[in-house]
């Protein structure tokens, strides 16, 4: 087999075009940035219909070609991810063949945002991000590892080969190389070449998606968790409580995050059983959390409560105690077949919840400041509320915005820093394909070969951008209203 | 004089542009001031008055442009001017002053700065002769000791002294032309009189032109010549005051007229007329004329078919009407008295005040909480009681302690001395847990502001159905919301509304809402603080027949918390007088709205603006500020603003606090002034014979 090349034989004739395409655009540009420091302002029209355009003098000519310009760059990037589907293999090279690997992932963006923009104004704040363009941007970047992650570890789609799995002769091979004949695999090629032990970086690459998508969100809530438990009394009853809570928040942040982690995954720490028992605290705040938001709202009809209140929190028991419940820890008490699951990684769990909580706890804290001196506050204490009842149902709604908008944020941050832990191989087995650890074994040989190294950092970029990008365009949305 | 008007606005069109559509803000308007003229704006929120103000100033934002029209400065076109000419007529030619006198100054910078830069910018003038100049102003605008004035940050003042120090901005540089866009509202109603006064004797001395922007008629009629009535983005009527003010010949200004509450108007016989429906949304207006919907002379086919002008009223000095059928309405028909309501009986006393006493310990090293403790005196001895279906009105400025009162009263508090009453049963001392349920459902409140009073991520019916259920109404959720239901008719609500978000209703609506959950376990006694005063003046109407109209039916005890004199005097039966955590006059209506009064209420019925030309007020400005709470002045709490501190002999009023003396049956009074002079005080307000 002959190696891929990155656009294979339709790229000896669209390259040109789209290197004409883009440096028209770049001349454009700066056209528009010389001329706009001279030329007249544009001025605003009215159109017809109401609407407001911006139109006039050499400047309007400039934004109308740049317009067309950029329209045609993003329909010749088109051009190479559909052509792939019908030309046969190998025709548009390597790009064109991850995009066909990618296939599934387009159909379900490609369904997700017909829907969503069909139905968007019946969908509430997430509708209204569809009115953003960042916003969409940002949900595309995000649900793109998403769908990547769901597809990749559930239907075993898009990766080529097995992640694990070293072929010789391909150590630190270039993207596009061919892989021996017999080799199991969809496709015969190593898209993105080969690392430093022979494995597919590809496969490796959009396998590691899994870790973050499945460990960030999950790891986010429970941090929220902990933070709007503690930072709801806080702000509210202020005074002891607030100062002795704030302090713990501040010595935690304090304390500088990657010691933190080094200690924490330490065999001997771990032998005394301190993030054990770290688990065990803090992953008990979400069964605080629901029974007493439920017990809150329904304690004046008790059957109801009861009702409600004994399902939800036997399913939470169980799985908090099958969290927590860890083969050959200190915390080792159920029988095996109540235990649900094992989590190899309740350290890593514990340390991210671990870092992120006192910084929710102080967001939690500032916006209960503010909105218990509203008026449907002092309504509900005039009615003779309980202080839970106000906090998590007359505060917390409220305090939405903001809170969704960190959340997004600090879906990143932990990305990022789960990326760190991999990087520094803090908890983690060796061979992990997640970003960190890859971004890690690439780092060694980066000066002589950096394609192993480049695409789990792209990844990671990719996705921590849409996530930011994501949360810049819920804020503005939100405060649209 | 010359002829040449300052301010020439001929059929201006503003519109806003949004994504959706073209909002026209403005339309068709037109106004004149000549130099030395003072032109009132007159009209409810959302009807572009503020806009008018940002478009002589020219500054729209983004979205916003002029579409018709012109704006001419002095025969200059305003529109046409390039931004360099904009820049150097604004601020000293043409000066404005916002609401928010805090949010109008620099934190950062001293107030001496602030001033001088005006002329420093616009003239080049020297430092020395700019600290002259900001130095003249300040005394200008008496403030106490302008050199520490000069040296002071903007939050070492007073709401009252910031807005004098932002008149005293905008006269640096001696304009033309003073934009006012409510400038008193935010205040205090004796700091607002004050202020009031300053701006018309300095209108006089500096020869200023001035378009003043309220929504207060009473206030325009004090300070204006001429006044423009806006409705919807159009002015309909517009005349000098004596003309439109007794000569009205527009259905929106004289509705407006009935809708507030002038002396004579009686909650029972002579009630007010609320207009009917709502503001139209300005991209929902009607075709023809905008207020047809809600006018009582519409007529179909001829008030709806097509643009209404301006049309000149005969026999007036420049007096016009936007009416096609103005000349055809009998403007004197009396208002037809929909029916007269019997006076409830006050029944027993439900309520009972006994030397109430609330102080407040504040640590004077809040950090570390060593130090001494200062006490602050919020609520000193209160006594009185209220009955079976009375209104009693409870009226101070703000810091008077009236907030405080309403807290211990609900419980969220505790008294520090004295008891609370209630059917005889102390709850003084018992915070709002420790209260049966009974007790905290008879004790509701209803709050000032509408866009606050309900949570705004719950639906409308859920909140209620909440207060239901904590109140044990009804055995299951259907039975509560037929309750719910109920008490949506009660406050004359649609159904419908029942499954709306808080964000969908007006604030007429939400307050409606307000009082349906504070009715819903049957209050006895309701405690409303300010429930109108944050509301525009045609729906202001309409809530308060409703809250007289429930407590009728309810027999309810209401406590009307309010600083707005004109409407305690419509509605309440009984008047309280609190100042600085004191209750400095008590007695019925008639009794405290007439002399003799106590000092301090003879002060706050001066300060009231009535909109009404036949009534001569006597003419009453305190000086300074009311003394904070922390640090009150020795003696009568009073005695710093008294203007009749002088008839009492030996300094009594600086060394003792005055004992509460009994003039008539139900009136008391906490003054040392003798019975002598109390009887010579002579009535406040008078209304001139017709």
């Amino acid at each position: 087999m002959e190696p891929l090349t990155w656009t294979g034989a339709v790229g000896a004739f669209l390259n040109p075009v789209l290197g004409i395409a883009v440096t028209l655009l770049v001349v454009a540009l700066i056209a528009q940035l010389v001329l706009g420091l001279f030329a007249s302002p544009t001025t605003l029209q009215a159109n017809p219909d109401g609407t407001l355009a911006a139109s006039g003098g050499i400047l309007g000519k400039i934004e109308t070609a740049m317009k067309y310009l950029f329209l045609a760059v993003i329909a010749l990037i088109l051009v190479y991810l559909i052509a792939p589907l019908v030309l046969p293999y190998g025709m548009v090279g390597i790009i064109g063949e991850m995009s066909q690997r990618f296939l599934p992932v387009w159909i379900a963006l490609i369904v997700t945002f017909t829907i969503s923009i069909i139905y968007k104004r019946r969908l509430g704040l997430y509708g209204k991000l569809f009115d953003s363009t960042v916003g969409m941007i940002g949900f595309g970047l995000v649900m793109f590892w998403v769908f990547t992650a769901l597809f990749v570890s559930v239907f075993d789609l898009i990766a080529t080969h097995d992640y694990l799995t070293q072929v010789s002769g391909l150590k630190n091979k270039a993207p596009g190389v061919a892989v021996p004949d017999g080799t199991a695999g969809d496709i015969p090629h190593y898209l993105l070449g080969g690392d430093n032990l022979a494995r597919d970086i590809f496969s490796r690459m959009v396998s590691g998606s899994t870790f973050v998508i499945a460990i960030a969100p999950l790891a986010t809530i429970f941090a929220f968790m902990v933070g709007i438990t503690l930072g709801l009394p806080a702000g509210y009853y202020g005074g002891l409580l607030d100062t002795i809570l704030s302090f713990v928040a501040n010595l935690i942040l304090a304390f500088p995050v990657i010691l933190l982690f080094y200690l924490l995954v330490t065999p001997e720490i771990v032998q005394t059983g301190i993030p054990s028992y770290m688990a065990a605290f803090l992953f008990v705040f979400p069964l605080i959390f629901f029974g007493v938001l439920l017990n809150s709202r329904y304690y004046t009809q008790p059957q109801k409560r009861t009702a409600i209140l004994v399902p939800v929190l036997g399913i939470l028991g169980w799985l908090y105690l099958s969290v927590i419940n860890q083969k050959g820890t200190v915390i080792d008490f159920l029988p095996a077949w109540f235990d649900l699951f094992d989590i190899t990684i309740l350290v890593v769990f514990v340390s991210v919840v671990f870092v992120n909580a006192p910084t929710v706890f102080r967001i939690v804290r500032g916006l209960t400041l503010d909105l218990r001196t509203r008026d449907y506050v002092a309504a509900a204490q005039t009615r003779g509320e309980g202080a839970w009842y106000i906090m998590l149902w007359e505060i917390l709604p409220n305090a939405r915005g903001p809170l969704i908008v960190d959340f997004c944020l600090r879906i990143g941050y932990t990305t990022i820093l789960l990326g760190t832990l991999g990087f520094f191989g803090l908890g983690l087995s060796s061979e992990s394909p997640d970003w960190g650890s890859t971004i890690n074994e690439g780092r060694k040989l980066l000066l002589i070969f950096a394609h192993p190294a480049l695409p789990p950092a792209v990844a990671l970029l990719s996705l921590v951008l849409g996530l930011n990008l994501l949360a810049d365009g819920l804020r503005e949305e939100s405060l649209k209203d | 004089m010359t002829d040449q008007p300052i301010l020439e606005i001929d059929k201006l069109s503003i519109s806003f542009f949004t994504r959706l559509r073209e909002i026209p803000a403005v339309m068709d308007f037109s106004a004149t001031v000549m130099p030395g003229e003072a032109l009132g704006l007159v009209g409810e929120s959302g009807c572009g008055k503020s806009t008018v103000a940002l478009g002589v100033m020219q500054d729209l934002g983004v979205n916003g442009r002029i579409v018709g029209g012109s704006i001419k400065f002095k025969g200059e076109d305003l529109c046409e001017m390039s931004p360099e000419r904009l820049r150097d007529i604004r601020g000293s030619e043409i000066a404005m002053i916002y609401q928010e006198p805090m949010a109008s100054l620099n934190p950062a910078m001293k107030i001496g700065k602030q001033l001088m830069e005006v002329p420093m910018i616009h003239e080049g003038v020297s430092e020395k002769e700019a600290y002259a100049r900001a130095l003249e102003v300040v005394t200008d605008v008496k403030l106490p000791d302008p050199e520490r004035m000069l040296k002071s940050y903007p939050h070492q003042l007073s709401g009252g002294q910031q807005q004098r120090i932002v008149i005293a901005m905008a006269l640096m540089s001696k304009p033309s032309l003073l934009i006012l866009d409510e400038p008193t509202t935010a205040l205090d109603v004796t700091v607002e009189a004050a202020v009031v006064e300053l701006v018309k004797d300095l209108g006089k001395k500096y020869g200023t032109s001035m378009l003043f922007i309220s929504h207060n008629l009473g206030l325009v009629l004090e300070t204006c010549d001429r006044i423009c009535v806006m409705y919807s983005g159009e002015a309909v009527e517009r005349g000098s005051i004596a003309d439109v003010f007794d000569e009205m010949q527009h259905p929106y200004t004289q509705a407006l007229f009935r809708s507030i509450p002038l002396p004579g108007a009686d909650k029972n016989a002579r009630p007010l007329v609320a207009i009917p429906g709502n503001f139209p949304l300005p991209h929902e207006r009607p075709d023809g004329c905008n207020f047809g919907p809600r006018c009582d002379y519409f007529e179909a086919g001829r008030c709806d078919a097509g643009f209404i002008p301006m049309e000149p009223v005969p026999g007036n000095d420049r007096h016009q009407s936007r009416c096609l059928k103005f000349q055809e309405i009998d403007w004197n028909a009396p208002i037809q008295v929909s029916d007269t309501k019997e006076k409830p009986e006050p029944g027993p006393v439900v309520l009972k005040m006994d030397n109430l006493k609330k102080y407040y310990e504040v640590a004077a090293n809040a950090l570390f909480g060593g130090g001494d403790k200062k006490v602050v005196k919020a609520n000193e001895t209160l006594s009185f009681e209220a009955r079976e279906s009375e209104t009693l009105a409870i009226v101070g400025e703000s810091g008077c302690g009236k907030s405080t009162f309403a807290k211990v009263l609900m419980g969220l508090e505790t008294a520090t001395d004295g008891a609370i009453l209630l059917d005889n049963q102390s709850i003084g001392s018992t915070a709002i847990e420790d209260r049966d349920t009974k007790t905290v459902a008879d004790i509701q409140m209803v709050f000032q502001n509408p866009f606050d009073t309900l949570n705004p991520s719950m639906t409308v019916g859920r909140q209620i159905m909440r207060a239901l259920e904590i109140f044990g109404v009804g055995a299951n959720d259907a039975e509560r919301r037929a309750r719910m239901l109920e008490l949506l008719d009660l406050v004359k609500l649609p159904r419908a509304f029942a499954d709306r978000m808080p964000r969908q209703l007006s604030g007429g609506q939400k307050q409606r809402v307000g009082i349906a959950r504070a009715f819903a376990g049957d209050a006895r006694i309701v405690v409303a603080d300010e429930p109108v005063s944050a509301l525009d003046v045609s729906v202001q109407a309409a809530v308060t027949d409703l809250l007289m109209e429930i407590q009728r039916e309810h027999k309810t005890t209401l406590l009307f918390i309010s600083h707005d004199l004109s409407i305690v005097r419509y509605l309440s039966d009984r008047v309280m007088v609190m100042y600085l955590g004191h209750v400095v006059e008590l007695g019925s209506t008639d009794q405290v709205f007439s002399p003799p009064y106590h000092p301090y209420t003879e002060a706050l019925l001066s300060a009231v603006p009535i909109a009404d030309t036949s009534v001569k007020k006597k003419h009453i400005v305190l000086e300074g500020d009311i003394p904070s709470a922390m640090n009150p002045p020795s003696g009568c709490p009073f005695q710093t603003r008294c203007g009749w501190k002088s008839k009492v002999a030996g300094g009594l009023c600086e060394k003792e606090v005055p004992p509460v003396r009994m003039l008539a049956e139900g009136h008391q009074i906490k003054c040392h002034l003798s019975d002598a002079e109390l009887a010579e005080m002579e009535p406040v307000i008078q209304i001139a014979a017709e």
